[in-house]
């Protein structure tokens, strides 16, 4: 059986496609933790949104979640796979949207090449092929996008690099999508359209999806679940 | 015998001028400029030691400028300080250790051809082996792009975002350093150790004024390193210079045109667009 095919036989048999077990999480040569003991689960096939005001550990959250920050304590486990060991096989089923991502007007990348870069980087070998491509346009079209697939991505506004990079995420169509703050750049009818359409969509095609928002009063159209996080703690988790 | 020694020269010349341009380019997107710019020095450090013990100056260089890129990360995280502060205090130290290394070597030393050639180079250290290497260099550092170009260029665009999809930065990153500290130290032969970051910067800088795509852009510097040391070579060969000096004459000549010529070109598409608003 392929690498894919395991994850999947995995994923039908996992609840839960994240797992927290008293996870504290400390940046480099800082001496109190930016998250504490924190303790969650995260059922496959929802929504969940993390909300809490700035420096509440929500960032921190993701990161650890995939590996990108290793807990000083505790364990985090993706789809049932203890991250302390596997975790660079498991982020190739994950796609991750950075918060404020913003790149100079000289970078010399195109927007159609940072979104193939999504499925690109999960190959070992060899060049994209047309049905590549095709993902890669669609994936465009889906964020309203497309027609700037030639432009370099350096000369968008910040709305428009956070739907391309929201595109890249979609591109590697994955089982576990991390969003930090994807709607801090765009306008009203575009954070509908995501919020109503995509997200949605997304969770029903077996998609688990873990939001951040600071904007306390931001709540998508579906949403399985409420994380509040304040000080780096957990404060309340409710099902919506 | 002399038209067989300046067509080698020309050769070798060419693909290490293009393997300098193409790495400073990847260098420089990926943040690693003066870590680049320490591995020259390390390398020309190593072949002033290769000088004093009587060893071959490729492997010592080498074995410095791998060395160098091996050890700065874990030494910045060690000592608390960022990597440009350790790049720049190796860089020194180097720099110190080299001209010790000179002076204490047997027989003439700053006078020396040998010493030289590692210095300011030369096109007479130019050998049939040396030009097979230098080509069998070339051939794996294209293949290495080609085959994981996916992944260098996600890193290439940003390594964190990478690194959160799957791909193993760490590895990626140390390969591509270990094969700039190769091809620079071939090419310190050509251009000389105090010159050799030159041929890795100014192509790379003069790409970036000309191509809008990442891959317009290694391509571009590729071919302009590749020109300039062409150049300079016909230039030394000429004019009887040091041959690392004139290549990095004609680097700077091309840099300047280009930059001449696309703000010319620019300054136009901005009257144009001012005609075509005003109209």
């Amino acid at each position: 059986m392929n690498r894919e095919g395991q994850f999947l036989k995995l994923e039908q048999r996992e609840a839960y496609a994240v797992e927290l077990i008293d996870v504290s999480t400390y940046y480099y040569g800082e001496k109190r933790p930016a998250i504490t003991d924190i303790n969650l689960k995260i059922p496959v096939n929802t929504l969940s949104l993390v909300v809490g005001p700035n420096g509440a550990g929500k960032t921190t959250l993701l990161e650890t979640i995939l590996g990108l920050l290793k807990p000083r304590r505790g364990r985090v486990k993706v789809f049932g796979h203890d991250m302390a060991k596997r975790a660079q096989l498991v982020r190739k089923m994950c796609s991750y949207l950075p918060q404020d991502f913003m790149k100079d007007s000289d970078e010399p990348f195109l927007v159609k090449d940072v979104v193939a870069m999504g499925i690109a980087s999960n190959r070992d070998l060899g060049r994209l092929g047309e049905e590549d491509w095709r993902r890669v346009y669609e994936a465009l079209e889906l964020v309203g996008m497309l027609e700037f697939a030639e432009r370099p991505v350096g000369k968008l506004s910040g709305g428009q690099q956070q739907r391309v990079m929201l595109a890249r995420a979609l591109v590697r169509r994955p089982r576990l999508l991390l969003l930090d703050e994807p709607f801090s750049s765009l306008d009203r009818e575009s954070r509908r359209s995501i919020s109503e359409n995509l997200l949605p969509d997304l969770v029903e095609s077996g998609c688990t999806v873990i939001m951040v928002s600071h904007d306390l009063t931001f709540k998508p159209t579906i949403c399985d679940l409420v994380v509040r996080m304040e000080s780096g703690r957990i404060v309340e988790v409710a099902e919506a | 015998m002399i038209s067989t020694l300046l067509l080698n020269s020309i050769i070798a010349g060419f693909i290490a001028g293009s393997l300098c341009g193409c790495t400073g380019t990847i260098c420089g997107r990926m943040r690693l400029s003066t870590i680049a710019f320490t591995m020259a020095h390390a390398a020309l450090a190593g072949s002033a030691l290769s000088l004093l013990l009587g060893w071959n100056y490729l492997i010592t260089g080498m074995l410095f400028a791998v060395f160098t890129a091996i050890i700065l990360g874990p030494l910045s995280d060690i000592l608390r300080i960022s990597l440009d502060t350790a790049s720049m205090t190796l860089f020194s130290i180097y720099n110190a250790l080299t001209f010790i290394f000179l002076i204490m070597s047997p027989g003439p030393t700053l006078s020396s051809e040998k010493v030289g050639g590692i210095l300011w180079g030369s096109i007479l250290a130019i050998t049939p082996t040396y030009l097979i290497i230098l080509i069998t260099i070339s051939i794996i550092y294209v293949m290495v792009l080609q085959i994981f170009w996916g992944r260098i260029s996600s890193i290439l665009f940003d390594p964190r975002l990478a690194e959160a999809e799957g791909v193993n930065v760490k590895f990626y990153t140390y390969t591509l350093l270990i094969l700039a500290g190769m091809i620079v130290v071939f090419t310190l032969k050509i251009t000389g150790g105090f010159l050799v970051f030159s041929l890795l910067f100014i192509p790379s800088a003069t790409s970036i004024q000309i191509s809008r795509s990442l891959r317009g852009m290694i391509l571009t510097s590729s071919i302009i390193g590749g020109l300039s040391s062409t150049i300079g070579i016909l230039m030394s060969f000429i004019l009887n210079l040091p041959v690392g000096s004139c290549i990095v004459i004609g680097a700077a000549t091309i840099f300047a045109a280009t930059s001449i010529a696309s703000s010319i070109i620019r300054s136009r598409v901005i009257e144009g667009e001012g005609i075509e608003v005003g109209s």
